[in-house]
C-alpha cells in the first residue's frame, strides 16, 4: 500500500492551525463540565490513537505488518502496575512501561526482522502467542487472574485524561517527525523495496529495528496509562491476540502511512466499540470485517483517502480553473529539505 | 593504471545450478568493462555478489585492497560501489526526488554533493535526462525513464564503480545513443564502469575491455576487437559470424 503521494510536503499552516485548535479543545474538555462517560470514552480514544498511530510507523510507513503489539501494550501495562504498586510515582512508572516495551521490541525484533512480508506477520503472532501464555503463568504478576493496582496515589480522572492526551500528542508529534526526516524516507524506501533501498545504502535491519522501538515505547506508554486508569488487568486483556488485531485494524481502516488515517480509524474504532459493543455483541466483528474487505478492495488509502478522494472531486467541480486539481497534484515535493 | 576491483574463483551456485563457476578477472580504475554472454550465462549473479546481493559460494572480490566478498549491500555502496538492476526497481510510491534522495542521503558519499543536496539531486536528475519528473512518482514512470532512474539513484551514492546491468535493454536506438554517452562521461569523469550488455554494437562501441561469460565460465576477455575476431565467442553465439554486425540486440530481450 503507498503512502500519500507528497507526504513530505511542507505540512500546510491549515494543518498545522487544525492540529493546535484539536489540542487546544481538547485540553479545555474537563474544564466546561462533561459527563464522566464522554471522558472516557475520549481517553479510550487517546489510547488507541497512540497505539494506531505507533503501529502505523512500522506497519504503514516501513510495511511491517506486525501482529504482536498487543506485547507492547502488556509489557507497558505489567511495568506500569507493578511499578505503581511498588511505590513509584505514577508518571515514572507508565514512562518504564515505554522503555520496557521498548527493551521488549528489540528483543523480538532481533529475531523476527531476518524474517520477510507474511513470514515476519507470522513469527508476530507466535511472540505474542508465547508472551501471553507466559504472562498467564507468572506468579509475580498475579498470573491468568492478572494484577489489581493499588488505590493509593490515584489520578483523578481529569488527570487520567490529560496523560492519555499527552500521550496521544506525543505520538502524533513523533509520527509527524519521522514522516518527514530523513529517516521516515529510509522506511519508506524499506516498505518500496528493501532490497533496492539496502542496494543504495539504506541498512533495513537496524531501520526496521529502531523504528520498531519507538513503535513499541508509544505502545507501552498508552499501556502504562491504561493500566493506571483502569486499575486492573489481566493476560487475557492487554496481552490478548484480539488486542493485537485492534491495533492492527485501525490504521488499516483509516488509511495507511498517513498521519490523519490512524487518528481517523482510531476515533471510528472507539465509537463503534461503544456504541455497538453493548448493543449488538459480536455484530461489531461483522463490520470491521465487511470494512477492512472493502478498504482492500476499493480504497487502499482508507478512509483519509476516500475522504481526499471525495474533497478532490467536490472541489474539481466547484473549481472554476479545470486545471487547477492537477497543478495541486504536482506541486514539488521533497525539495525545502 | 591500477586494478580497482579483483576478483579469484568466484563461484555461485543456486541448489543444483552452478551460476558462476570459478570466475577470474580484474577490472582497471577508470575503464569500462563490458560483460557479455547468452541469457543464463551468469552476468547477474557476479554482479549481485560484487553489489553485495547474494553471498559468493566461495571466492574472493577485492576492492582495492579490501576483501568484500559476502559484504552486505549498505557496506559495500559505502565503499563506493553500487549496482542498477536489470528490471528498474524504483520504489515506485515515492517521487522521482525522493528516489534520488534516498541514494544521497544513505549511500555514504565520500564527496559532499555540490551546493545544498537539493541542488546535486536537480543536478543528477538532469544529467540523466529526468529533469521535469522529479515530482512525479516513480511508479508512473515509463520503462526508458525507469532505467534512467535506476542511474540517477546510484550516481546519487557518488560510486566510485558502477555496476550497470542491461541499462539500455528495452530502449529504443535514440535512448541507446543517449545512455551510451553518459557511461562514457561518467567515466570521463573519473568512474570505473562495469557493463552488462547484449546489444553488440552499443557494448563495441563503449567498452574499453570485454569479458564474455558462457555457462557462469568465463570464455574470453580482451578489447573490443580480441573479442570480435575470437573463435569461441562466435561459436557460443551459435556459430553466427555476421552477429557483429548488427544493429538491433542479438537477443530479444523481453
Ligand atoms: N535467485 C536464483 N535462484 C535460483 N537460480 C537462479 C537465481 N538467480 C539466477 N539463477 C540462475 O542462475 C543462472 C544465471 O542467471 P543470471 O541471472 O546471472 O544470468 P544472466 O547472465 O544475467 O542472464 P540474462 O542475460 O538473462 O540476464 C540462470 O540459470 C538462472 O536461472
Ligand atoms: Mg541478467
Amino acid at each position: 500500500m503507498t503512502a500519500a503521494p507528497g507526504s513530505r510536503t511542507p505540512t500546510s499552516r491549515t494543518a498545522y492551525a487544525v492540529a493546535a485548535l484539536a489540542l487546544l479543545a481538547f485540553l479545555a474538555v474537563p474544564l466546561v463540565g462533561i459527563t464522566n462517560n464522554a471522558i472516557r470514552l475520549l481517553l479510550t480514544t487517546f489510547l488507541w490513537v497512540t497505539t494506531s498511530l505507533a503501529w502505523n510507523l512500522l506497519g504503514g510507513v516501513t510495511g511491517q505488518v506486525s501482529f504482536g503489539f498487543a506485547v507492547f501494550y502488556g509489557l507497558g501495562a505489567y511495568t506500569a502496575g507493578l511499578s505503581i504498586n511498588g511505590g513509584v510515582n505514577p508518571y515514572a512508572a507508565i514512562a518504564a512501561g515505554g522503555a520496557v516495551a521498548a527493551f521488549g521490541s528489540l528483543l523480538i525484533g532481533l529475531p523476527t526482522f531476518r524474517l520477510r512480508g507474511p513470514y515476519f506477520a507470522i513469527a508476530t503472532i507466535g511472540v505474542n502467542e508465547a508472551v501471553r501464555i507466559v504472562m498467564s503463568n507468572l506468579e509475580i504478576t498475579g498470573g491468568a487472574s492478572g494484577l489489581r493496582l493499588l488505590q493509593a496515589g490515584r489520578f483523578s480522572q481529569a488527570e487520567h485524561y490529560y496523560a492519555a492526551l499527552g500521550v496521544a500528542a506525543l505520538a502524533f508529534l513523533v509520527s509527524w517527525r519521522v514522516m518527514h526526516s530523513t529517516f521516515g524516507l529510509a522506511l519508506r524506501a524499506i516498505r518500496e523495496d528493501q532490497d533496492a533501498a539496502a542496494d543504495v545504502g539504506v541498512h533495513p535491519f537496524r531501520c526496521k529495528l529502531a523504528v520498531h522501538a519507538l513503535a513499541a515505547c508509544l505502545t507501552g506508554l498508552a499501556g502504562g496509562v491504561f493500566a493506571h486508569y483502569s486499575a486492573y488487568i489481566h493476560p487475557d486483556g492487554v496481552f490478548a491476540f484480539a488486542t493485537s488485531t485492534s491495533i492492527l485494524l485501525m490504521p488499516v481502516i483509516g488509511g495507511l502511512g498517513t498521519l490523519s488515517g490512524p487518528v481517523i480509524g482510531a476515533a471510528v474504532y472507539s465509537i463503534v466499540q461503544e456504541e455497538m459493543v453493548v448493543n449488538f455483541p459480536q455484530f461489531h466483528l461483522l463490520l470491521y470485517g465487511a470494512l477492512l474487505i472493502l478498504i482492500m478492495l476499493f480504497e487502499p488509502g482508507g478512509l483519509a483517502g476516500l475522504w481526499r478522494r471525495l474533497a478532490r472531486r467536490l472541489r474539481g467541480r466547484n473549481a472554476a480553473d479545470p486545471g487547477a486539481g492537477i497543478a495541486a497534484q504536482q506541486q514539488p515535493t521533497g525539495g525545502g529539505s | 593504471m591500477t586494478d580497482l576491483l579483483s576478483v579469484e574463483g568466484l563461484t555461485r551456485h543456486f541448489g543444483g545450478i552452478a551460476a558462476v563457476v570459478n570466475l577470474h578477472f580484474r577490472v582497471k580504475e577508470g575503464e569500462i568493462f563490458g560483460i557479455i554472454g547468452p541469457n543464463g550465462a551468469g552476468k547477474t549473479t557476479a554482479f549481485s555478489m560484487i553489489a553485495g546481493s547474494l553471498v559468493p559460494t566461495v571466492g574472493s572480490i577485492r576492492f582495492r585492497d579490501r576483501e568484500i566478498g559476502g559484504w552486505p549491500s549498505q557496506r559495500v555502496v559505502h565503499l563506493g560501489i553500487c549496482r542498477t538492476h536489470q528490471i528498474p526497481r524504483p520504489f515506485t510510491g515515492m517521487t522521482v526526488y525522493e528516489n534520488v534522495e534516498v541514494g544521497m542521503r544513505y549511500g555514504g558519499r565520500r564527496t559532499p554533493p555540490r551546493g545544498s543536496i537539493a541542488d546535486e539531486i536537480e543536478r543528477i536528475l538532469e544529467f540523466t535526462g529526468l529533469s521535469g519528473w522529479g515530482a512525479r512518482p516513480a511508479g508512473s514512470l515509463p520503462t526508458g525513464n525507469r532505467k534512467r532512474l535506476e542511474l540517477a539513484r546510484a550516481l546519487a551514492t557518488d560510486p566510485v564503480v558502477l555496476l550497470c546491468d542491461e541499462i539500455c535493454g528495452g530502449l529504443n536506438p535514440t535512448e541507446t545513443a543517449d545512455i551510451l554517452s553518459l557511461l562514457r562521461r561518467l567515466r570521463d569523469g573519473g568512474i570505473t564502469i562495469l557493463y552488462i550488455e547484449h546489444d553488440m554494437r552499443a557494448v563495441m562501441r563503449t567498452c574499453d575491455r570485454i569479458m564474455v561469460l558462457n555457462y557462469g565460465e568465463k570464455l574470453a576477455e580482451g578489447t573490443p576487437e580480441e573479442i570480435q575476431d575470437d573463435e569461441g565467442v562466435i561459436e557460443a553465439y551459435l556459430g553466427r559470424r555476421s552477429w557483429m554486425g548488427r544493429a538491433e540486440p542479438i537477443e530479444e530481450r523481453p
